[in-house]
């Protein structure tokens, strides 16, 4: 296998075209490897099982009316679980993949938001969540940017007053998708393999 | 766990007396009413102020300012004895001749935050060379916000803590965007590294302005902004605010409708009730019991989409009643299941001594500081005051608030320590009475019906309340001739209690204790801010 088929699909998994993704990699990570390009194969594998869905929220709250966040805490709750799904939150924006905002975007929260983003590293999403961030309650005035999408830029909106929990891990699995879509290639060298 | 019954307190008749022989005194309001409005001139507010907060006086709940030919600055006073002492709130009302008002909150020290407030909206300060905080307006572009009144020709004051204490002591700022899935907030801690020494908060990151958006619109059109000031108090600010809007009309709603909006306000204390026990065990890092408080909650939020539609139960309560009824059996079915979740939860917690050591003895308030800071919820209650806005007062059923409770007198339950342990045991005995109540309250009936709200081509103005699951929120709103909202003030329980959040941590606490009484409060920041 070249190099070049190491490469993240936009769907997620890792490998060519129709190769296992992350659900099938426990069993393709038992397969015994062949030669170098199956170890990198493996690895790769692997790397996709244990990584491809590892994906750390951080969350921004630009207003809201507590009720998204009582919604977003529950995500962890036993009934959803979002750890099962390989999401985690995170207490700093440094190790976040995607921002969950919440709220119609406050005019005083400019610098928090635009500081918040800067912060977390390369590829990032940046999910809207909620009828404020969506622009569906406060219309745009002196207080507020009314939506989301004036300030950050927005890849996954999240609708509801508040989005129930489900439709929060919906919008989350599409979020990974758009992240997948910025990921550049991997680059896993096999054994003896120079660039 | 101690249910009592309230406390006898000043009724209104002596709080009355005691403004007798003031000059210009003026009361208004029809005596079977619950509330009695004063009409005091400004030279007279200082004494009027004293009187009424004096030993056995009555609770300052409110106080908040309206613009017209001359600003006029308004004190509503609780009065906390249950049925026996008559109507339950008093209001003051002056007329203001300056931009200057007593110094109020040397009096009542309640009266700080709102004198803070009114600067900022109104340009109105207290006779006072003590600087005024900024509280709602961003430092920012606060010029270019629209106020309620005027912009003061002074910005208020950027005040934080004492920056260091004896070269000891640092300030550690946090916030505002903090850990997943809680509001921003920014505190100002002054620590010496472990010790909480002072502690300050921000909140104007959240202003939305709500107050400024009400005016103009119909109380139909605003209860859509109302219940999203705190979505988590959207049952009771909504009630609070259309008991006002139906006061000034003078009418009430039919009493199952009334019935209906008290399902869904203990519905939405059984909710933030279990809500906040998931919060205390996940600031005590007690994730089994975090997960089991979460499944009851869980539970809970699906009752309520399966009772009223929604899981935070948004749209029930309207101005003038509501349109929604409860599906009755579904929430007879579902409720043992969802209450007795929290009950194994809380049962296990109680027997986790590692957990009620952690509560015990951490952020208390006396009841003391409760009653000089005018806290109100299970935070006052923990401290033995039996502030409960449910109470039934003297009118009853017919009246324009149309008490559902007076039907199912509410137990308060209070406790004496004061401290988080003391709320948590509150909390839990208010769940217990909650599902009574909604049994009480079924049985009684409940319905759907709205009443018109017609002024009559009048003005008029009127106070509403509720108890919501962190406190009394109250709503004061004012129509003209076209039954169009001229001046609306909300004021969730949020507003009042973070003023006792700082002497709370202040009080023998370390930084891990914060999380903690942050829990135990249960506030919302959104509330505060508004």
């Amino acid at each position: 296998m070249s190099r070049e088929d190491l490469t993240m699909t936009p769907n997620g998994n890792v490998g060519p075209a129709g190769g296992p993704g992350p659900a099938s990699s426990a069993e393709g990570g038992r397969t015994p490897a062949s030669g170098t390009g199956d170890v990198a194969r493996e690895l790769r594998q692997r790397i996709a099982g244990q990584f491809g869905r590892s994906l750390h929220i951080r969350t921004l709250d630009t207003g809201s009316c507590a009720v998204c966040e009582q919604e977003i805490r529950l995500l962890a709750a036993p009934h959803y679980d979002l750890h099962r799904l390989g999401f985690f939150f995170t207490p700093a924006p440094r190790h976040a993949d995607l921002l969950l905002v919440t709220g119609p975007m406050i005019r005083a929260m400019d610098v928090a938001a635009r500081k918040t983003y800067e912060a977390m590293p390369g590829p990032k999403v940046v999910v809207a969540t909620g009828a404020c961030a969506l622009g569906g309650i406060y219309p745009e005035d002196p207080f507020v940017h009314g939506d989301a999408g004036k300030v950050l830029p927005v890849d996954v909106w999240i609708p509801g007053c508040p989005p129930s929990p489900l439709a929060l891990l919906h919008g989350l699995l599409v979020a990974v998708g758009r992240l997948a879509e910025k990921t550049p290639g991997l680059t896993f060298l096999a054994d003896g393999e120079t660039r | 766990m101690t249910a009592v019954e309230p406390r006898a307190a000043g009724t209104m008749q002596e709080l009355l007396r005691r403004l007798d022989d003031l000059n210009g005194i003026q009361v208004r309001g029809a005596p079977a009413g619950d509330t009695v409005t004063v009409s005091v001139p400004p030279g007279e507010l200082e004494a009027a102020v004293h009187r009424l907060a004096g030993p056995g006086g009555a609770r300052l709940a409110d106080m908040f300012a309206a613009d017209g030919d001359a600003a006029t600055l308004r004190l509503v006073w609780g009065i906390d004895g249950g049925a026996a002492a008559g109507p339950r709130y008093l209001i003051t009302e002056s007329v203001l001749d300056g931009q200057q008002y007593p110094a109020l909150s040397d009096i009542a020290p309640a009266a700080f935050v709102e004198e803070c407030e009114i600067y900022e909206q109104f340009a109105i300060r207290p006779a006072t060379a003590k600087p005024l905080n900024r509280l709602m307006l961003p430092p920012h572009g606060a010029a270019e916000l629209p106020r309620l009144g005027h912009q003061p020709a002074r910005p208020a004051e950027e005040v934080h803590a004492l920056r260091t204490v004896g070269g000891q002591a640092f300030e550690f700022p946090f916030g505002p965007v903090r850990q997943a899935g809680v509001e921003t907030l920014y505190y100002g801690i002054v620590t010496s590294g472990e010790e909480i020494v002072d502690l300050y908060l921000f909140t104007w990151h959240k202003h939305r302005g709500v107050e400024w958006r009400l005016r103009g619109r119909t109380p139909r059109e605003a209860a859509f902004f109302v219940e999203r000031a705190e979505g988590l108090s959207a049952v009771a600010l909504g009630w609070a605010f259309a008991a006002a809007a139906e006061a000034a009309a003078g009418t009430g709603p039919p009493p199952p409708a009334a019935r209906t909006r008290a399902v869904a306000l203990e519905l939405e204390r059984l909710y933030n009730h279990a809500a906040a026990i998931a919060g205390l065990c996940q600031a005590t890092g007690l994730t089994v019991g975090q997960s089991a408080a979460e499944i009851a909650l869980e539970r809970l939020l699906r009752l309520n989409a399966a009772v009223f539609g929604h899981r935070y139960l948004f749209g029930v309560v309207e101005p003038g009643g509501t349109r929604r009824e409860p599906d009755g059996e579904a929430l007879r079915r579902g409720l043992p299941g969802a209450y007795g979740e929290l009950c194994r939860a809380t049962d296990a917690l109680l027997r986790t001594n590692s957990f009620l050591d952690r509560l015990e003895a951490t952020g208390i308030l006396t009841a003391e500081q409760v009653r000089r800071l005018g806290l109100v919820g299970p935070v006052a209650r923990a401290a033995g005051l039996a502030v409960d806005a449910r109470q039934a007062s003297s009118s009853g059923d017919g009246q324009p608030q149309g008490n559902p409770y007076a039907g199912c007198p509410v137990r308060v339950a209070t406790g004496d320590g004061g401290d988080v342990l003391a709320r948590f045991r509150v909390m839990l005995a208010e769940a217990a009475e909650s599902v009574r109540l909604i049994g009480d309250l079924l049985d009684a009936g409940t319905g759907a019906g709205v009443a018109a709200l017609d002024t009559g081509g009048a003005v008029r103005s009127g106070l509403g309340w509720a108890e919501s699951p962190r406190g009394e929120a109250l709503a004061w709103v004012a129509l003209d001739g076209s039954g169009r909202i001229t001046r609306a003030r909300l004021r969730p329980a949020s507003a009042r209690n973070w003023r006792g959040f700082d002497d709370a941590c202040r009080s023998q606490n370390v930084f891990t204790d914060i999380p903690i009484i942050e829990a135990s409060f249960w506030l919302t920041v959104a509330g505060m801010a508004r």
